[in-house]
């Protein structure tokens, strides 16, 4: 990587052409979609490019009409809930995120220390279970989840479960919060202790072992010694996670049901055959990409190490 | 408890919620899918009250001319995104590879479409192929030529496209990493050598960076078997079955056709090919491997 | 996330706050109840939507609305209807989930219902809907299975009935002298001209993508053509004569079509004719709110409608939703209340001022209807040429329409040979049926 202290090299021009149209060719269509998103469908569907239309955010208005407190003129009723979509999105990407993390940190720590696999033995298994693409699991996810990882509602826990929220029918884990962030954090674990392992071997145990002389317990040691010698490897491990809990579609959508959609759910649902609105699609879609946007902008760095980490190293 | 049995469970108390979930959400639904492929499955039963049908199932679709062509598609899809992204996003990193001002920034830039949700793509890339007014047709009607039919006749080459706009930058960004982290004292005894720019990345930077291009690349064709949203939102599998990637199929099965069995046989038969492909290419990652180290020691040796 | 019930204390205030408004007797029982339902994303249900606060504040009884894409909405029903006890109270099918939800023993037989003095309201009218929608939507256990007959009886009421019907462009044919098709034949020739006469304008838009798009475009053609998918002993006759005119005709129709045609679902099909890309639509009633609205539509104000053209016979189409009450619903006599009230004279004519589709006779005539929409007196007469037997509502359709509809795009996009084509799904149909134990009685 090329540090910032040694001497910019000056390019040809055309060099510099090459990289411009790059940029453009990367972020266009995300600035598309974003100057779309401020046009009413008329001026979108006329076809009228460019920059000449009057900015509207009428269309976020309509999204979000759950959550704005005043009524909207142009609507008659609140058809999209992505205020709700978007805190479901919100509770299910950050709850899986950090027990992917917790969970899968404690794994890497003692597959590194205890020495329990080889390296080779753990990426191996990494790599299967990445092989497996989320609609393989859809089958299954859909049956247990429905019918199998059940209480019954006569039980002690499920009538309790039913006075408190109620509902009808058996409490099953499909149509909760907690299913989802079930699946997501299975699916993510074995490429979050990939990653970690690789940032966990390049502690020095002698730290670790001086923490144990001063007689502190093995917990302890994990928590105060190791943990905070490995946080660009849980921020790049915790960016990736949130990125797929927040991104997914497929599984949310065969699990959750009209109280626990995603905002990727609601998209889809919205691309409905009778009637594309784009102006509202795009600024739903805008919506959804802001976090990601964000994390980009702000952790690049950690990113291209998880990346490279996954990849280069692995 | 005393504090030595205490150290000993230690290890297998860090360990065992990732290994209890991973039973539970991972493992054990592979076996149930297993198990359920060979029954006659409709989503209103619970899969203990469905029929044991062999292996009909795999039968069904061993002989289902559907079922072959949606493979097809989803081998040409696999096959084309992956060449084509490491084409580019390799020449693009030995094109980029050089101490200029504001990389990082351009990196940063790069990252931005792989993150966000495919979803979103979709619908992006939907409505700039859209045939009035989309921007490909606009562009191309203002140029005088004739306007194309993207998600129609070429639908195919659409999400193709997509897919590279998304995932070239996973690509540029890893090689980028291992162009980077190549033994300078390979390349500066090239130099000395007055080898020329093209033979240094014929001879030594392509085969030194070989082993780190296959894992890339066996990430990006694992990947690519799992697109599923962005074909979704643009053209749901069609026209015909021209755009329907197995993990399409197997949820319109699921879904659609309301026949679980017959979609579980088919994951089963998509992890199979999955299996393979890996396995070929880890094999072949041993003799790159192999033939990297001792490329490094014949260049030291030269020296 | 789960939410909290309401609970009874609060129930009860609600209906002392009510009980001015509500009229004494029917609703008395049922006010605080919340009721869930299950909508399509839909034009029709987008106006239910506009108009169910007005059946809360007569009745006291809350509903709740969960509004999914059709398919989407299906897939849910199958697997809520299928459980103990289920989350809905009301559902809107689509056609033919009819013969899969009865043949499952999931929905209530509305019998019950209206013979219950305290439920029925005597003042209902049902001699006053439109026939072939109740018998199309509603009717199970008839001929056929799926068809009126003496056997059969009553699961479900049509809501949301839909037609098809020509929409053309006054302005374009007027401009080039041309009159309104009659037939198919003048249809397709005015349909071809047109490119030629308006560069850069489509005839006719029609929905033509892989998958239901395809099969629903071909079967519209097919009824009026002379065919049927199935003789009276089913065996596929969907490759005879009058299926491969019904495929050419598809075919002549996306061929002369705007630009993209054969990838157009339902919104693009309609997006192009709302867009003045193409001067004709020959689709669903259901449009024609949006081609009225200026927000969406650049040709407000110039189109002209006018029925089906005629090919061997008039068939229109016969779809749309029905609404039924499944067997494991918590609240069903609510939700009868429910049904009732959104089918009677008031809620029909309250949703078709709302941009709905009517489902009465009588609000097709009723005069503020028509004076808010003037083309609802040709979609009444529309109505009366629908066919209810366009299409087999037979549990096994689902996976005939989707081999059809794969087939068919394969046709429009890859210039398969039609009489091929539809040769193999034939065979294809065949094994699906002898499967299903339709050839045991051969």
């Amino acid at each position: 990587m090329s540090s910032s202290s040694e001497t910019h090299q000056s390019q040809h021009p055309a060099f510099y052409m090459v990289v411009v149209m790059l940029i453009i060719m990367a972020i266009g269509p995300i600035a598309l979609m974003f100057v779309n998103s401020f046009k009413l469908d008329v001026d979108i569907i006329s076809g009228t490019s460019g920059l000449l239309f009057l900015p509207t955010i009428q269309n976020y208005e309509t999204a979000l009409c759950d959550v704005l407190p005043y009524e909207m003129e142009h609507l008659d009723f609140c058809a999209l809930k992505f205020g709700g979509a978007f805190v479901n999105s919100l509770v299910i990407a950050l709850v899986s995120t950090i027990l992917t993390l917790v969970i899968g940190c404690m794994a890497a720590y003692a597959l590194v220390r205890f020495r329990f696999m080889g390296r080779d033995a753990v990426s191996g298994s990494t790599l299967m279970v990445r092989m497996v693409p989320p609609a393989v699991l859809l089958v299954p996810v859909f049956g247990l989840w429905n019918n199998e990882f059940c209480i019954s509602k006569t039980s002690w826990l499920g009538s309790l479960i039913r006075d408190e929220f109620g509902g009808r029918g058996d409490v099953c884990l499909a149509g909760t919060h907690s299913g989802i962030i079930l699946i997501y954090v299975a699916m993510n674990l074995p490429f979050v202790i990939w990653i970690l392992q690789s940032f966990i071997v390049q502690v020095p145990r002698q730290l670790e072992e001086a923490a144990r002389m001063d007689g502190a317990g093995p917990f302890q040691v994990f928590f105060k010694v190791v943990l905070p010698l490995i946080k660009p490897g849980l921020a790049a491990a915790a960016i990736f996670t949130f990125r797929i809990a927040w991104n997914e579609y497929l599984l949310a959508s065969a699990l959750s049901d009209r109280d626990t959609k995603t905002v990727p759910i609601l998209i889809v649902n919205n691309m409905s055959e009778f009637n594309v609105e784009w102006g509202v699609i795009m600024a739903t879609g805008m919506l959804l990409a802001i976090p990601p946007i964000i994390f980009t902008l702000f952790a690049s760095r950690q990113i291209i190490t998880g990346m490279t980490a996954g990849a280069v190293k692995g | 408890m005393s504090t030595a049995t205490f150290n000993r469970l230690t290890p297998y108390l860090f360990l065992a919620p990732a290994v209890v979930i991973m039973a539970l959400a991972l493992l054990y639904p592979l076996g149930y899918m297993i198990y359920g492929s060979f029954r006659a499955w409709d989503p209103s039963q619970a899969l203990g009250e469905s029929t044991f049908v062999g292996l009909a199932n795999y039968v069904t679709l061993w002989n289902d001319p559907s079922f072959h062509e949606s493979a097809g598609v989803t081998l040409k899809f696999a096959a084309s995104v992956v060449s084509v992204e490491m084409f580019i996003g390799v020449g693009l990193a030995l094109l980029l590879d050089r101490n200029i001002r504001g990389m990082s920034v351009l990196r940063t830039l790069f990252i931005l479409p792989m993150m966000i949700a495919p979803v979103v793509v979709g619908l992006i890339w939907r409505y700039m192929y859209h045939p009035s007014v989309g921007i490909f047709n606009n562009t191309l009607k203002s140029l005088g030529f004739e306007s194309i039919d993207w998600l129609g006749q070429h639908a195919l080459l659409a999400v193709i496209l997509a897919d590279i706009w998304q995932w070239t930058p996973f690509i540029f960004i890893l090689s980028l990493a291992a162009l980077q982290s190549l033994p300078r004292s390979a390349l500066e005894a090239a130099r000395i050598d007055g080898a020329t720019a093209w033979q240094q990345i014929i001879h030594i930077k392509l085969p030194l960076m070989m082993p780190v291009l296959i894992v890339t690349g066996l990430l990006r064709l694992i990947d690519a078997f799992k697109v599923l949203e962005v074909i979704l939102v643009m053209t749901e599998g069609g026209p015909g079955l021209s755009t329907e990637i197995l993990a399409l199929r197997i949820s319109r099965t699921a879904t659609e056709f309301r026949e679980l069995g017959v979609a579980a046989a088919m994951s089963n038969y998509l992890l199979m090919m999955l299996l393979v492909l890996t396995v070929i290419m880890l094999a072949y990652n041993r003799v790159q491997e192999y033939r990297a180290a001792r490329a490094i020691r014949i260049i030291e040796e030269d020296i | 996330m789960i939410k909290f019930k309401k609970s009874l204390l609060c129930a009860a205030a609600g209906t002392v706050l009510l009980a001015g408004q509500a009229v004494a007797g029917p609703y008395d029982d049922y006010a605080g109840q919340t009721l869930v339902v299950n909508f399509p994303a839909h034009p029709h249900y987008d106006a239910v939507r506009k108009i169910l606060p007005e059946f809360t504040k007569q009745t006291g009884i809350e509903v709740e609305v969960d509004q999914l894409p059709y398919l989407k909405m299906r897939e849910r029903q199958t697997l809520e209807l299928g459980q103990d006890e289920g989350d809905y109270d009301l559902i809107a099918y689509v056609v033919f989930s009819k013969a899969d939800y009865v043949y499952a023993d999931q929905l209530e037989n509305l019998a019950r219902y209206f013979m219950n003095p305290k439920l029925a309201d005597p003042s209902y009218d049902s001699a006053d809907l439109i026939d072939g929608y109740v018998y199309n939507i509603g009717f199970a256990g008839g001929d056929k299975g799926y068809l009126q007959g003496k056997t059969g009886s009553l699961f479900g009421m049509p809501y949301g009935s839909e037609t098809s019907v020509l929409g053309y462009r006054k302005d374009i044919f007027e401009k080039h002298g041309l009159s309104v098709p009659e037939t198919y034949d003048e249809m397709l020739d005015i349909a071809c001209k047109i490119p030629e006469l308006e560069p850069g304008m489509g005839g006719l838009s029609s929905r033509a993508a892989s998958g239901h798009h395809a099969a629903h475009a071909f079967l519209l053609h097919l009824a009026p053509l002379g065919g049927r998918i199935f003789d009276d002993s089913w065996n596929p006759t969907m490759n005879n004569e009058a299926g491969v005119q019904a495929a050419n005709a598809l075919k002549t129709i996306v061929d002369c079509g705007p630009e993209g045609a054969a990838s157009f679902g339902f919104g693009e099909a309609l997006g192009s004719f709302l867009a003045g890309d193409t001067a004709m639509f020959l689709d669903t009633t259901i449009v024609a709110g949006q081609i009225d609205d200026p927000d969406k539509s650049k040709v407000v104000g110039k189109v002209g409608w006018a029925m089906h053209p005629m090919g061997e016979r008039r068939a229109s189409q016969t779809g749309g939703f029905g609404i039924g009450i499944p067997k494991n619903a918590e609240n069903k006599e609510a939700a009868f209340l429910l049904m009732q009230w959104l089918t009677s004279k008031e809620g029909d004519k309250l949703v078709a001022l709302a941009g709905g589709n009517p489902s009465r006779f009588s609000t097709h005539d009723d005069a503020d209807v028509n004076a808010k929409f003037p083309h609802m007196k040709t979609f009444g007469e529309a109505l009366q040429h629908a066919d209810p037997d366009w299409r087999p509502i037979i549990p096994v359709w689902g996976k005939v329409n989707a081999d059809l509809g794969t087939t068919l795009s394969k046709v429009l996009t890859e210039d398969l040979d039609i009489q091929e084509a539809l040769d193999g799904v034939a065979e294809r149909t065949t094994a699906i049926m002898e499967e299903a134990g339709y050839y045991t009685w051969k």
